[in-house]
């Protein structure tokens, strides 16, 4: 059950100064009830260490916490477990409802709403309602998009034709209106997964991202996984993205036959060599795109000689049989579709994503498993992953820029025309959709977005002070009568209701000064996004 | 000998400061004698002679052999029909400029042709991994951690320098920092390492007023939280101070230095302005994207060129700047890759991922003016890794480690270099 109770031990190692430790440190064998106290404790020593907020206290602190994590010079390796950041119990003392673990986990965003009709369904009943989107009605957003973001629904004739600019704008746009409004939420976060998992990069493919997005992302996004890998296969932006329709027979080109095996299906671990790229590459020769973005096959562009992938192989075909050379690259996807090592890699990355930084391999075991039941199905797997067991000892993970910007506008509830100004945020908090230069997509790693503090506080600072026409932050609904009620209408928006005692009263201190004027709480307001305990989920 | 010393006018204002660093720290004193863009505020000099290293990572996979080719040999030619550079003592007008009588230099990095006969620029050729991934994702990590397919090291070279090194000046509020949106993996683990885009927009946003007590409030908030989330975030506020007392806009490049107005040339520029405000930082690292051809290379005046004369045009401009304008700053530069590229063109005129590489080192403390190699052998396809690759017969750590040592004064290799023993290439001086 462990991950958590991992963590626990290797911060006891890091207490101790022994970072020898590093390399194999043991789940403890300790029952969920004696981590959850453990959180406590741990909430507790936070507290404790609250320091007076001078620069030279300040950095003492952080003096003291590199020596934790990089300590004296030691032989070997020892440093590389060592400086792993220790997982975020403290906020997850604080975190009892396990209804608003699921709607965190589930969401980009707790709402007072969400969260009301949550706990009306409970745990199983909310779950089940986000695994079939299709069943929940979203007509009002689905009308919005419609109406608003026109190039969405055009064919890649009319997407060649329209201005390249408002085909981009309007591809993020939606994309952020989509997961601030719509209902189904699951799927939404859903879509930003595959989106990373199948990155492309609209600054090479321009336009042809749109098509993918609708014909494979979304329309796959929580069906089975074999579907979603072959759409994607065809797909002419990922096609144009990894070079495919440069490749043919005799000049081959294996940047799409490399990473449809080392991102999309097996991992890097997958036991591929390079010569199965090379063999990969020739049978996907004549896999390429026609007209304004069109996934064809040009048998003429095909290597019919003999190959062999990953211990498949395929005799050499006659060359007037023609198409008979499609199907040998549909095969080989197909049997990388259901592939072993794809079941556990997806497994693994999923379970990392909904759940978790660190999973025990004993869950991404079962959750692969229930992959290799299902042949794939994405909602039986997120049933593995998302248990109430699960949630209750997950450590909380760090919000992306994009989470962290769409669930702050969730939490505010504005009334919206234009979510222009939210994708400027995503642009500086470095976070741009759909423009991860290279395929593996936007990490998912704390590290990496962890020094990004300051874009994240300007970003909540800017977004409460939002009054236009077309994003307008109604302050109304957060502003009370005191101090204290002012900071309960904030808590309760944008935390559910649960958060340390100290942000409490760091909240009711900054309100007390005005605690009805507008201003003073939409600073408040501002401050509570950019809050430590906002940026986890 | 620290570069400040040597600064005419100076003295006064060092003595000042250098007894005065907690006043410094909540911000006094402007200095007459200093340029307008220096900083306010200059904390406690620093004893110290180590070199600050500024590490470039060219993400996708640099084609080393378009940068710096080797001429001579014709397996070069016959390999690359479209896109070989052609020969010095060539008449054609893409013709590179001869390093030696065996390599060249692409003619689109030959803004850096002062700094290589100057003795400044060491060109290591066929550098890179030792692990034979041609995945960018691993080959990146495994040289960004400093050892290949170690699942559990996750911590950058970089930083395990600094965090097994004492900081060139005590009470340094930001050490290193990376001019990118997040903190690129060479540098995770650094103390005081954040990721600064912008250096010269870096503040915190809304009204004035209460922009203090904002603040303030935030260094409470996440003084409480015990995960790197909450030393970034004090990183963070600490560094807002610091470079707000550095006018980046009115920075003036010494030598008659001139960097290319595009997103690298201008972190180089930044890079520059923060070395010589000499606030404590001692590593910057860089990112140039744009390196995976796989398709329509075009080193001569295409897409390759461009990448090309960005980066040379950056670290020239740097080399004018920094390091021989005016006064000469401890500096070393390290420029690398996740590999090179196959010495074969493919099918689209471009390069699949390949082996070897070059990297570039360049400073006032580096053996240059010369190109490094070990066993150079023909190019010929039996003489090639796998048939299609330059073999990797440096790895990069050689020359990493040898800058660590006698650059940057660390001899705790078997930290930043895990299970590895270095071979000496003579990098440096």
């Amino acid at each position: 059950m462990g991950t958590t109770l991992e963590h626990d031990a290797v911060q006891g190692a890091d207490q101790q100064g022994a970072a020898q430790q590093g390399a194999t440190v043991q789940p403890s064998a300790e029952t969920p009830l004696a981590s959850r106290r453990r959180f406590f404790t741990t909430a507790a020593t936070a507290a404790a260490a609250l320091v007076a907020a001078t620069p030279e206290k300040a950095t003492a602190q952080g003096g003291r916490r590199a020596r934790r994590k990089a300590p004296e010079p030691v032989r070997g390796v020892s440093l590389s477990l060592a400086t792993v950041a220790p997982p975020p119990d403290a906020q997850l003392a604080v975190w009892r409802d396990p209804v608003a673990r699921l709607v965190r986990r589930c969401t980009l965003g707790i709402t007072k709403e969400e969260l009301e009709r949550a706990r009306a369904l409970g745990v199983a009943r909310y779950l089940d309602e986000q695994l079939k989107p299709n069943v929940i009605d979203d007509r009002a957003v689905s009308a919005f998009v419609a109406a608003n973001y026109r190039t969405l629904s055009m064919t890649p004739e009319e997407l060649y034709g329209a201005d390249q600019g408002l085909v981009n704008r309007e591809l993020q746009e939606s994309t952020i209106y989509r997961a601030v409004f719509s209902k189904r939420q699951l799927y939404e976060r859903m879509v930003e997964f595959w989106t990373d998992h199948f990155s492309i990069d609209t600054e090479k493919v321009g336009y042809l991202k749109t098509t993918d997005d609708r014909d494979v992302i979304r329309r796959h996004a929580m069906g089975k996984y074999p579907a979603l890998l072959r759409a994607s296969a065809h797909s002419a932006a990922m096609m144009a993205y990894l070079d495919q329709p440069a490749s043919r027979r005799g000049r081959i080109n294996e940047n799409y036959a490399r990473e449809i095996m080392e991102l999309h299906s097996v991992g890097a671990d997958g036991g591929y060599t390079q010569e199965d790229v090379n063999e990969l590459a020739r049978v996907l020769t004549g896999w390429t795109v026609s007209g304004r973005g069109i996934f064809t096959y040009d048998a003429q562009l095909h290597d019919f000689g003999p190959k062999s992938v990953m211990g498949r192989t395929i005799p050499a075909t006659a060359q007037a049989r023609g198409l008979a050379g499609k199907d040998e690259a549909e095969r080989i996807i197909d049997m990388l579709s259901l592939h072993p090592r794809t079941a556990l890699y997806v497994a693994g990355k999923m379970t990392r994503y909904l759940l978790q930084y660190d999973p025990t391999d004993a869950l991404v075991q079962a959750v692969a498993a229930e992959f290799t039941r299902t042949r794939g199905d994405i909602p039986a797997m997120i049933r593995v992953i998302l248990t109430e067991q699960n949630l209750m000892v997950a450590p909380a993970k760090h919000k992306r820029p994009f989470h962290l910007a769409v669930s702050a506008v969730r939490a505010l509830g504005p009334n919206v025309t234009s979510t222009g100004y939210v994708r400027g945020q995503l642009d500086a908090m470095g976070q741009t959709l759909f423009n991860w230069e290279t395929p593996d997509g936007y990490p998912d790693k704390m590290e990496f977005w962890a020094g990004l503090a300051l874009s994240r506080w300007n970003m909540a600072m800017g977004v409460v002070s939002q009054t236009g026409a077309a994003f307008n932050f109604d302050v109304t609904p957060f502003v009370g009568t005191t101090a204290e009620t002012g900071t309960e209408l904030i808590i309760d928006r944008l935390f559910g209701g649960e958060v340390p005692e100290s942000l409490r009263t760091r909240l009711r201190t900054f309100l007390r000064t005005s605690p009805t004027n507008t201003a003073r709480v939409r600073e408040a307001v501002g401050l509570a996004l950019s809050s430590a305990q906002f940026q986890w989920y | 000998m620290s570069q400040h010393d040597q600064q005419t006018g100076c003295d006064e204002y060092n003595a000042l400061t250098r007894r005065a660093f907690v006043g410094a720290a909540t911000g006094l004193v402007a200095a007459a004698t200093m340029p307008a863009w220096m900083p306010k505020v200059v904390l406690a000099q620093s004893a110290s002679s180590r070199d600050i290293i500024v590490s470039v990572f060219l993400r996708g996979g640099s084609d080393g052999l378009s940068m710096v080719y080797p001429f001579t040999d014709t397996n070069y030619y016959t390999g690359r029909p479209t896109i070989a550079i052609p020969r010095p003592d060539s008449n054609d007008p893409n013709r590179g400029i001869a390093l030696n009588n065996q390599f060249a230099m692409s003619r689109a990095m030959s803004a850096l042709m002062p700094a290589y006969q100057a003795g400044n620029l060491l060109a290591v050729q066929g550098a890179g991994l030792v692990n034979n991934t041609r995945s960018h994702f691993d080959a990146q990590r495994f040289i960004e951690v400093g050892k290949a397919a170690d699942p559990n090291l996750v911590t950058g070279w970089l930083g395990r320098h600094l965090a097994t090194s004492t900081p060139m000046r005590s009470n340094a509020p930001l050490r290193a920092l990376g001019l990118s949106q997040g903190l690129p993996r060479t540098l995770v683990g650094g103390p005081n390492t954040i990721p600064v885009p912008n250096p010269g927009n870096y503040g915190i946003a809304g009204s004035a007023t209460t922009r203090a007590e904002r603040t303030a409030w935030l260094r409470e908030d996440y003084a409480e939280v015990d995960t790197s989330i909450g030393a970034k975030a004090l990183d963070a506020l600490n560094t807002v101070q610091l470079l707000n007392n550095i006018n980046f806009t009115a920075y003036a490049p010494s030598g008659g230095a001139v960097y290319p107005n595009t997103g690298f040339g201008r972190g180089m520029r930044s890079a520059a302005a923060l070395i010589k405000a000499d606030i404590g930082i001692e590593a910057l690292q860089l990112d140039l994207g744009g390196w995976d051809t796989h398709s329509a290379q075009a080193p001569l005046l295409g897409g390759m060129a461009r990448s090309m004369q960005d980066l040379a045009g950056s670290l020239a401009a740097f080399h004018a700047d920094v390091l021989t304008g005016g006064v000469s700053y401890n500096v070393t530069v390290v420029v690398l890759s996740e590999f090179g590229r196959n010495v074969r063109e493919n099918g689209s005129q471009g390069t699949d991922h390949g082996r070897g590489t070059c990297m570039l080192v360049m400073g006032p403390g580096i053996a240059g003016g010369r190109v490094l190699t070990n066993n150079w052998v023909p190019l010929a396809r039996e003489n090639l890794e796998s048939q299609q690759d330059l073999r990797v017969t440096i790895d990069h750590r050689d020359i990493l480690a040898e800058i660590v040592t006698r650059r940057l004064g660390n001899n705790n290799l078997g930290v930043i270099f895990p299970s590895y023993v270095p071979t000496v290439r003579g990098v440096t001086l």
